[in-house]
């Protein structure tokens, strides 16, 4: 009944919009508009997994691109609407569960209800047997029982000559808990995530790295709750090693570590690998990167004006081009002397790839360090760009370029490399090591068990949700000359082919049962066979 | 014996395997055009030899290549055909006694290890340091274990929604030659076959003579009973996903085009099992729900790892 436009009050509203919550019809459609939700967000590039790839497509479609960004499409699963659908489901989950519960509780503490017509029933048997009346519906209470039903006696009369049965009770039972346990999911998520932060930790072979702010890599990702907490822990790259097989397809990366505490003291030593993170104070670190940094040291005659592990990073390799095929980049600034100097690097790590490389002109991957190469381009003038990696050339002047082998010594002024054992003056550079470095990924997500709890749960109550089914047993004995005829009728709520057998048999347990006490005569064989078949 | 010749035998048996699958569809549609017993006997012998190939290709392959042979898209499709045949001969053919959908499956088997041998074919090979889990075991069976049934599941509700609209074609045909009994009808034709008691009796009074497929109320029921035998699997492979994940990648849950597709497919399943609890979704409406989880699952299978760039797409899942 629709209220009419002026009486159409603000409870009723609500009351409406509440009980359109609750039908299963609405929560069905709300699933199927996730479902869709989800398709554009696979479909269109995602800013969180790949932003390059949105700036591609936004750049590659004009208008349209535009107004995508508009919508929230490219952060689909963190966009407004999504949120709205998933609150409006939740909403209505809820909605539906609440009363459910309540019935289920109720439900399940009743016990089962007598019937007034046993006859009425989709399966209806009646048995002649020996036994009096309270004999014979006891025999049947035990065979029941030992079947997993709930059976009661006639309530408030004391009837000692009906029963009623239940069992499948699990069925209502599994799917409450199979839905519950996504609010639980939704409460995980929320919290791990609210609290938790992500972000990179570059850590060189020989260095310690601790968790802190200031010294992680880049951005770090923040959950709206996370309270600055980080935890000092220390990382202690000891070495990093990385194997390939002949093809250049990584096998395994492994950073050996020691993990300390805030004080810098031991905790223990561990091997981090792809699939093994180590997991320390609640913080996961996981294997995520590698690459290679320079030991490079810059003087003026005995003068050290510069003496660093330079992280090089790797040049995207055009397509077709091996990953590993490529150079290894970096700059390093020294800003005490006047004018101000920037030396360009390149490494190439395998000086035999390299040299195979020049040679077939194909590109061949660089995996291992071997006889290291460094090329250098020096730049002299005023340093304006203030990040440690890239470089602004607009106020510097090249002075000088060449190359520096691993162990060696170039003049920086005249871009020759020097012999080795000769002593160095003036501006030079040496490339002393080559060292690894590793990028750790640093997490924690205090919300993972909840959500693995969740998870189980659902599972747990999927199981019986689908695949128990509920029965109704009703059971009455009327006196009959020496004996009792027993009135049997049952009904099934699912799977209802398979309870015409289940129910033969039982109606056959309780006979046997019976027999045990006494002979029994069949009264109405036959006749209700047909009967089953005909309702 | 060497890698090489593992491999060797694995291939070949593999061709082996298409062709008993294509010898088996032969002969199955035959049974159903002519319903002689004796082509329904060769055609089972064919898919029962192509399965026994097909199984002892996916062993030798994972002999060739000392791991679990299910470490790409190829491996997965080979594996994701011989648990269709094999589910199909043992549920449907041996439990619920159905016979004429043979042909149906042989197609979807051969169709897919086609794509797989033209597409995806890979020298057998150790795997790349992400799929190097224990979890591999258990996240990739669950997943093709899920996707065997959901197929068949879903193979099985096309049938239903063709044999129902000729089952309604029929009816209405029934209904215009015949006054309509004014009381107690003992034809009840206007129920749905779920609400009508003995759902087998009227319609296949409606069906004599054309009893090539099952009628539609059997296969409507048997389409759920796959469905729902698949629905934990998958919310397990899904779950065993989350948690290799979380040692993987770090994160349980990403939104990678993988996890996204296989949410999809997980969230349209549980519409349908929601829809066949529901008055008014019952039948076709849910039917056609499943249909578009069938369509799902295909996308999460194929176009997730060829057309859609995320972390599952080295040519492995």
């Amino acid at each position: 009944m629709p209220p009419s436009a002026a009486g159409f009050s603000l409870t009723q509203s609500v009351a409406l919009v509440w009980r359109t919550l609750r039908s299963m019809r609405t929560a069905l459609i709300l699933l199927l508009l996730l479902a869709l939700a989800a398709v554009t967000g696979s479909l269109i590039p995602q800013w969180p997994n790949s932003p390059e790839r949105v700036l591609q497509y936004q750049a590659g479609h004009g208008l349209w691109g535009a107004f995508l960004q508009r919508a929230g499409a490219f952060d689909v699963f963190g966009s407004w609407w999504f949120v709205l659908i998933t609150v409006l489901l939740f909403v209505s989950l809820v909605a539906c569960l609440v009363p459910r519960t309540r019935a289920t509780w109720r439900a399940v503490r009743q016990r089962p209800i007598q019937a007034r017509e046993i006859d009425a029933f989709r399966h209806y048997r009646t048995i002649a047997v020996a036994a009096g009346p309270p004999e014979a519906v006891e025999a049947s209470r035990r065979v029941l029982v030992r079947h997993l039903y709930r059976v009661a006696r006639a309530e408030g009369t004391g009837d000692p000559t009906a029963l009623a049965a239940e069992k499948g009770a699990a069925r209502e039972v599994g799917s409450l808990l199979f839905h519950w346990a996504f609010i639980l999911l939704l409460f995980g998520v929320i919290f791990g995530k609210g609290t938790g932060f992500s972000g990179y930790a570059v850590v060189t072979e020989g260095h310690t790295w601790v968790d802190a702010r200031a010294n992680y890599d880049g951005q770090i990702r923040t959950g709206r709750f996370f309270g600055g907490d980080f935890t000092g822990v220390g990382i202690h790259l000891r070495s990093f090693e990385s194997d390939f097989r002949d093809t250049g397809q990584p096998m395994d990366f492994v950073s050996h570590v020691d993990l300390l505490d805030p004080q810098g003291n031991l905790i223990r030593s561990q091997d981090i690998r792809v699939n093994h993170p180590a997991k320390i104070d609640g913080l996961n670190i996981y294997q995520t990167a590698f690459g290679w940094a320079g030991v490079l040291e810059v003087r003026d005659g005995d003068q050290v004006l510069t003496r660093q592990d330079l992280v090089l990073s790797r040049e995207p390799a055009p397509t077709g081009v091996p990953a590993f095929a490529m150079p290894w980049h970096g700059v390093l600034k020294v800003t005490s002397v006047r004018p101000q100097m920037a030396i360009e690097v390149e490494l190439y790590p395998d000086s035999r790839a390299l040299a195979q490389q020049l040679q077939t002109q194909q590109p061949v991957p660089m995996l291992v360090a071997y006889d290291p190469v460094i090329s250098y381009k020096v730049w002299r003038g005023r340093l304006t760009d203030p990040s440690p990696t890239s470089l602004d050339t607009t106020f510097m002047k090249k002075t000088a370029e060449g190359v520096v082998g691993g162990g060696l010594t170039a003049d920086l002024r005249t871009g020759k490399q020097l012999d080795p054992g000769r002593a160095a003056g003036g501006l030079t550079m040496s490339f002393p090591d080559l060292r690894h470095y590793s990028v750790l990924q640093v997490t924690r997500d205090r919300g993972v068990p909840i959500v693995l709890a969740a998870a189980i749960l659902i599972l747990l109550g999927l199981l019986p949700a689908l695949y128990t089914s509920r029965r109704k047993v009703w059971v009455r004995a009327e006196a009959h000359g020496e004996g009792s005829v027993l009135q049997v009728g049952g009904f099934a709520l699912q799977r209802k082919p398979q309870f015409e057998a289940e129910f033969d048999k039982l109606v056959e347990a309780i006979e046997r049962a019976i027999d045990d006490g006494g002979s029994t005569t069949r009264v109405s064989d036959g006749s209700d066979r047909e009967k089953v078949g005909s309702r | 014996m060497t890698d090489l010749q593992w491999a060797r035998i694995s291939q070949d048996l593999f061709n082996v395997a298409i062709f008993s699958y294509l010898a088996a569809m032969v002969g199955y549609f035959a049974y159903l055009a002519f319903q002689r017993d004796l082509l329904w006997k060769l055609a089972r012998a064919a898919a029962g030899l192509g399965l026994a190939a097909n199984l002892v290709s996916i062993l030798t392959r994972g002999l060739a290549a000392h791991r679990v042979p299910w470490g790409n898209m190829y491996e997965y499709s080979a594996l994701l055909a011989c648990l269709v045949v094999g589910g199909y001969l043992i549920v449907v053919e041996g439990i619920y006694k159905v016979r004429s959908l043979g042909g149906f499956v042989m197609a979807f088997a051969i169709l897919t290890m086609a794509i797989a041998s033209q597409f995806f074919y890979v020298t057998p090979g150790p795997l790349v340091p992400a799929l190097n889990s224990y979890w591999i075991k258990i996240h990739v069976q669950a997943a093709i274990w899920g996707s065997s049934l959901f197929a068949l599941g879903g193979i099985v509700t096309i049938l239903y929604l063709i044999q129902d609209r000729r089952e309604r074609k029929q009816v209405d045909a029934l209904r215009s030659q015949e006054p309509p009994p004014i009381m107690g009808a003992s034809l009840n034709l206007d129920a749905p076959h779920d609400l009508v008691d003995d759902a087998g009796a009227p319609m296949s009074a409606a069906t004599t003579g054309r009893k090539r497929l099952p009628s539609a109320a059997t296969l409507d029921t048997l389409a759920y009973r796959l469905i729902a035998f698949a629905f934990p699997i998958w919310t397990f492979a899904v779950i065993a996903g989350a948690i290799w994940a979380q040692e993987a990648w770090s994160r349980y849950w990403g939104w990678d085009p993988k996890e996204t597709w296989s949410f999809i497919t997980w969230v349209i399943f549980a519409g349908y099992l929601h829809a066949r609890a529901t008055a008014g979704w019952r039948g076709r409406k849910s039917a056609w729900i499943a249909l578009v989880g069938f369509v799902s699952l295909l996308i999460t299978y194929y176009a997730v790892n060829l057309w859609i760039v995320g972390l599952h797409s080295y040519k492995g899942f």
